[in-house]
């Protein structure tokens, strides 16, 4: 006898306290639920702190049933430095968009790599900042349209996108780093994968963990929702490849 | 050495301000290395450790801020600073402690009297107010430390010790004893995981908007019983002295390093005859207004003395008794250097300028 | 009892390690002290000076001194700013191997040769440390034993090689006044 098929799209674990608003389509609700799987698999709710920056993932911090420091745009990694080195025994976490991450936090989070600080630091990453309506990032691909890009990022005036993770990768200090996507039902097992295996690293006290997350944003890309996983896979994963980065900061 | 008071011992205002905050629990320090701040960074990277605290280092001063942000959120006594161009960086972040409710000391070890607007005005973004305690030496800068610490658990605020180069590096021989300045709560509001999965998580938040399962004020709520609290601070915190100021004629106002070197030109020319007295506010923030008023009531000439271009001025213009006797003999003088004060600061000048102004 | 002295000459570290030998050693024997300083931006060959306030009770001091009793002048250069402030008959002790203890005016000068004392203790580096003895033996205010404890204190690690020399010219100092 098969079973009946079963809508899993409403499941949802019960840290999660109640519905998002954010776009249909969005990837960031994905990355949320699976972050919190993780944390309710690990056993370790009851010592996690997140350290969530601003972005449309800003609104997470209502529904999220984990203790949360919201902080300044780009400055949660360095909230979370002071959090881990008072606090040891607690498991911190951020939870960065790209415009967060990667523009006004750039030098908080490779300070923090290169400190070998032993927190996690998430970062969703949709190539544009989605909260105040979809404007380039430093991480927005080569022919992406924003609305400050209107024609696609053009090399010559909008130069190039910084692939953050490689950077982190290059530091000593740093002992995992990867790259997942919620555009498919595989990536979404593998990037739970990671996130797994980046708190791991962090409860054994290994130094410094980035998880990068590949998420859809239509709304931000002008396609249709059903279409941001098409085009994630066409365009961010070219510029970023998934799986783990080998680590080159060590000696 | 665990914390335990050390003996009488000859130390700059930088090594005594960090006896200081250790005697008062400080548990947490971060800050970027610039003059003449720096001493403060060096003394805490050695002490800290030694009673079982953090020091860091930080790669600039947003992120000093924000890592002692962290740690207030955590619970523990933390303290930042720099000197009012690195303050200038962590304005923003300020403001977010102040709608956060954390509490945070933050040292301001300044390199001349020009950031008094910076202080009491402040630079970040919303309604809030910043405890501001100038002393005038190093002795009262070792009271503060340990006062600051508990008035920024007290109000759950960000507060400031407004220093200078003469306290930050003239050396005293001080006891720095803990003092006790009484009981307050515990800090349940503080980060530690314990509440996560409960439905009930703790959340630190400026917008305080709760979770769903548990709504916040939001930030109406919020941001009103915030201002509504520094009112309550304005009307309990102001801090002031005076000196020598019955029957003065000409009151001078001045603060800090300033109000040290002014007390002493007042004993001066009063032994010469002349009816002057100083005022002096401790707290720059409240401004002792109500204080001002009471000591200016019989005074013929109110004489403001800093050293920068009038800002303390405004304070004065605000809450002297009578507003039209109020005249400015402060300035700005910088030393060669651009790092210290100018040749302004000093007996004889200062002498020279109040006695003009009452000629 | 109160003292106040400026010392000045000409940087590198001398004058402010002097100042602070004898600042410490005044805490180190139970009496409290004062030490402001100020020099110029150079690393070598700008002005140094430094204020030293002594008394055996609690004391509060301008940190700029706006009178002294007392000058320790070590050089001609950059001497203005403790010979303005010395008070009239006050003390001037003078390293009058290099400054001319003639150009002082009220004051009570005692020319101390402290150079040349220096070479002759075969401590060269140390005439800062050859005044320093002179000055707490005119005016009593420590022992010479309590200035090298400071100095001790004081030196870092890798100048240790200096102890016994500045031990030498402090009493090489206290020697000089003493003779007279």
């Amino acid at each position: 006898m098969t079973e009946a098929p079963r809508l899993v799209a409403r499941d949802r674990p019960e840290l999660i306290l109640g519905d998002h608003g954010l776009c249909p389509g969005c990837g960031e609700p994905v990355a949320l639920r699976i972050l919190l799987e993780v944390l309710e698999e690990l056993d370790i709710v009851r010592r996690s702190i997140g350290v969530v920056g601003h972005g449309c993932y800003g609104s997470f911090v209502q529904i999220m049933d984990v203790e949360v420091l919201q902080c300044l745009h780009g400055r949660a990694p360095s909230c979370a430095t002071g959090i881990k080195r008072v606090r040891p025994g607690t498991v911190v976490f951020t939870m960065q968009g790209d415009g967060d991450m990667v523009n006004e936090g750039l030098q908080e989070v490779l300070h923090t790599a290169a400190r070998g600080e032993n927190v996690t630091c998430i970062l969703l990453n949709n190539g544009v900042f989605g909260d105040t309506g979809g404007h380039q990032t430093a991480t927005t691909v080569v022919g992406q349209r924003t609305k400050t890009s209107l024609d696609g990022r053009n090399p010559e005036t909008h130069g190039y996108p910084i692939p953050v993770a490689d950077l982190a990768a290059s530091l000593a200090g740093v002992c995992y780093v990867a790259r997942g996507a919620v555009s498919t039902a595989g990536g979404v097992a593998r990037t739970k994968r990671m996130l797994r295996c980046a708190f791991e690293h962090q409860l054994a006290g290994h130094g410094f963990g980035l998880v990068e997350i590949l998420t859809m944003c239509p709304t931000g890309w002008f396609v249709p929702a059903g279409s941001g996983p098409d085009y994630l896979t066409s365009s961010l994963e070219a510029a970023y490849p998934l799986g783990e980065l080998p680590l080159r900061g060590h000696a | 050495m665990n914390g335990t008071v050390p003996a009488r011992q000859l130390l700059d205002g930088c090594a005594a301000i960090t006896e200081s905050a250790i005697a008062a629990g400080c548990r947490f320090f971060a800050g970027y290395p610039m003059s003449p701040f720096t001493g403060l960074l060096e003394n805490m990277s050695r002490r800290l450790p030694q009673v079982g605290g953090h020091c860091l280092n930080a790669e600039s001063e947003i992120e000093a801020v924000n890592m002692a942000l962290g740690a207030a959120a955590a619970g523990v006594r933390a303290a930042t600073g720099s000197c009012g161009q690195g303050l200038a960086l962590m304005q923003e972040t300020i403001a977010e402690l102040a709608l956060n409710e954390l509490p945070l000391v933050i040292v301001n070890m300044a390199r001349n009297q020009q950031d008094y607007f910076q202080a009491t005005r402040g630079g970040g973004w919303g309604d809030y107010r910043t405890i501001t305690l100038a002393p005038k030496d190093v002795p009262e800068a070792v009271e503060h430390a340990q006062l600051l610490f508990h008035l920024a658990d007290r109000y759950r605020a960000p507060v400031l010790l407004y220093g200078d180069p003469l306290i930050a590096q003239t050396h005293v021989s001080v006891d720095v004893a803990a003092r006790d300045f009484g009981q307050l709560p515990a800090k349940d509001w503080a980060l530690d995981g314990t509440s996560g999965g409960t439905g009930h998580s703790r959340q630190i938040w400026t917008w305080a908007m709760g979770k769903v399962s548990a709504p916040g004020p939001g930030p109406d709520r919020h941001w009103r019983a915030v201002a509504a609290k520094f009112e309550q601070i304005a009307r309990d915190e102001a801090r002031s002295e005076t000196h020598q100021i019955d029957g003065a004629e000409t009151v001078v106002v001045a603060f800090g390093s300033a109000g040290l070197f002014v007390e002493h030109v007042v004993d001066e020319l009063r032994a010469d005859g002349h009816r002057v007295g100083l005022f002096r506010p401790v707290t720059l923030w409240p401004f002792p207004g109500a204080d001002l008023a009471v000591a200016t009531r019989n005074a013929s000439r109110v004489l403001v003395f800093e050293l920068n271009a009038g800002q303390m001025l405004d304070d004065v213009r605000q809450f002297a008794h009578d507003r039209g006797v109020v005249r400015f003999i402060g300035g700005v003088s910088i030393h060669a250097s651009g790092l210290s004060f100018g040749p302004l600061l000093d007996a004889a000048p200062i002498r020279s300028r109040i006695l003009e102004a009452t000629a | 009892m109160r003292d106040e002295v400026i010392i000045t000459g000409i940087g590198g570290q001398g004058i402010q390690l002097m100042a602070k030998t004898l600042a410490l050693a005044a805490t180190r024997t139970g009496l409290h002290a004062m030490l402001a300083s100020d020099f110029g931006g150079e690393m070598r060959g700008g002005p140094s000076q430094a204020s030293v306030v002594v008394d055996d009770e609690q004391l509060r001091s301008l940190p700029i001194l706006p009178a002294a009793r007392s000058a320790v002048v070590m050089h001609h250069k950059h001497s203005a700013f403790a010979l303005d402030r010395l008070v009239p008959g006050g003390l001037a002790v003078v390293n009058s191997s290099v400054a001319d203890p003639a150009a002082i005016g009220d004051a009570e000068v005692v020319a101390i040769p402290a150079v040349d004392i220096a070479r002759a203790a075969d401590a060269p580096n140390a005439a800062g440390f050859v005044m320093l003895g002179a000055y707490v033996t005119l005016r009593q205010l420590v022992g010479v034993a309590a200035l090298g404890d400071a100095m001790r204190e004081l030196v870092p690690p890798y100048r240790a090689q200096h102890v016994a020399a500045n031990l030498r010219a402090l009493d090489a100092g206290a020697g000089a006044v003493l003779a007279e």
